[in-house]
């Protein structure tokens, strides 16, 4: 298995048993299958790299590579991936790291983003969950190139000293009651250097914000229960992961994940009781449907007999 | 490869005492357990008749706290060390999807079924217990559900666990009318 050049998603997940592992992600029944160790497709860092597999496999692009450890919040899993990419990065040259759920740690933090800037050729950085709660709490957000926060984290964001979205400054708090105050919140996450240069904000309506412009509002088709429906805004990260790695340019490839996205629970029926793989096994369709027309990126079926 | 001691630390999470030698006997339970904190004093703002705190890793308050209280340690309050907030986000919101309830405590969402109380989803939050919390709640009832303040570990945990807790006291309301 060549590592080099690949997209690479790091995060811990919900089996307690599994060792740092180091694999490429591939479906099978609804489940990750990653070196023999079945993970399932929930909310987390599974949701992720399966939206992201899924993508790949479609764009007909080698799948993602994962990089996980069983972690249930006591910390040791993420601790190992922490420790295992500031000392394998250089080796492994990922073209797309994705860093997501994670015990944050300030001190591994700044290491890793040490070692990050250091490559030679330095992959595109993208940070989702409590990764971008430790990147942007050690004042690192500005070395990353992609955040993707849903409300409640954007006006964590917001908050220069906050270290978590469950401790933030209460003036912020009511942002996250309608859409039309969201732009003035983005301002102030961009005046407090809590951005990556592009932020894909997550919420009723998604924006696409790049060095602190709006550049897009997607608020169609409109599904309010997939804010319920946990690992969606983790099949998002995972979709807009998958097309920076397809050669898209940052925000082109946040707009076309918000729309298929959206778009791939609407063909669910996404109700409030519906799993997030239902919700995934729906992109190959989206992409089929709609993908040509967003992106330019035409796959043509070969009819020959 | 594991390290084996880290170099530093930055966990911006404070526990304050009334008594010093408690600080300094949680500090060596905690490091015994495996937490990360280092001894500190506290900052002005926070000072509450004691002069010796203890640093820990914010997001771990919730399995901290509950460490504490297994072990019977006295202390007055966790808290935020930096920034203006110095207390948990306490807004509670609730979303009615017609045959769905779904109830949002700060950056955690809870769905539950308004039926059967059945929980039907989790959602939101980053930290690594919560998918592990998703994985525990998803299919149960409101009223045996366990809670994630038993079970988790982090601030986002938390939250969730204020999300459960209002979630049962809506269903315990509606069971009522």
């Amino acid at each position: 298995m060549s590592e080099e050049g690949r997209l690479l998603v790091a995060g811990t997940v919900p089996l307690q048993s599994l060792p740092l592992t180091l694999a490429e992600g591939k479906i099978e029944d609804a489940c990750l299958n990653l070196y023999g160790h079945r993970i399932p497709c929930t909310q987390g860092t599974g949701a992720l790299i399966s939206a992201a597999a899924v993508t790949l496999k479609y764009l007909g692009l080698k799948p993602p590579l994962a990089l996980v450890a069983g972690d249930a919040g006591r910390g040791g899993g993420s601790r190992l991936i922490y420790e295992y990419l500031i000392e394998r990065a250089a080796e492994i040259s990922p073209e797309v790291l994705v860093l997501h759920y994670w015990l944050p740690d300030l001190i591994l933090m700044k290491k890793l983003c040490e070692v990050v800037e250091r490559l030679p050729k330095k992959p595109k950085l993208i940070a989702d969950a409590a990764s971008m709660y430790a990147a942007k709490a050690a004042g690192l957000a500005s070395k990353f190139d992609l955040f993707t926060p849903d409300l409640a984290e954007l006006a964590f964001l917001a908050d220069p000293e906050a270290f978590h979205p469950a401790y933030i400054n209460r003036h912020l708090i009511d942002i996250e009651t309608g859409a039309p105050k969201v732009p003035s919140l983005i301002s102030q996450v961009y005046e407090v250097k809590g951005a990556a240069k592009v932020l894909l904000v997550k919420g009723e309506a998604d924006y696409v914000v790049k060095e602190g412009k709006i550049l897009e509002m997607i608020s169609e088709p409109d599904i309010p229960a997939m804010e319920a429906i946990g690992g969606t805004g983790d099949t998002l990260t995972g979709l807009v992961s998958a097309f920076i790695y397809a050669g898209l340019e940052l925000h082109e490839a946040a707009v076309i994940s918000a729309k298929a996205n959206r778009t791939a629970g609407e063909f669910a029926q996404a109700s409030p009781a519906t799993r997030v793989w239902e919700i995934i096994e729906q992109f190959p369709l989206v992409f089929k449907q709609y993908l040509c027309a967003w992106s330019g990126v035409c796959i043509i079926e070969d009819s020959t007999p | 490869m594991a390290f084996k001691k880290k170099p530093s630390f930055e966990g911006r999470g404070i526990i304050l005492f009334e008594r010093v030698e408690e600080a300094l006997k949680t500090e060596r339970l905690l490091r015994e357990a495996g937490y990360a904190c280092k001894l500190i004093a506290p900052p002005p703002a926070l000072r509450k008749g004691c002069d010796l705190a203890l640093e820990i890793n914010l997001v771990e308050q919730m399995g901290i706290e509950r460490f504490l209280k297994e072990r019977d340690v006295n202390y007055l309050e966790i808290t935020s060390l930096k920034g203006k907030a110095t207390e948990l986000l306490g807004i509670v919101k609730v979303i009615d999807f017609g045959e769905a309830v779904m109830v949002k405590a700060g950056n955690m969402k809870l769905t539950f079924a308004k039926g059967t109380g059945v929980i039907l989803n989790t959602s939101g939050g980053g930290c690594p217990d919560i998918p592990y919390l998703h994985f525990q709640l998803l299919d149960k009832r409101l009223s045996e559900a366990p809670k994630p303040r038993d079970i988790g570990f982090t601030l986002c945990g938390l939250m969730l666990d204020r999300a459960l807790e209002e979630g049962q006291r809506l269903w315990i309301k509606e069971e009522h009318e």
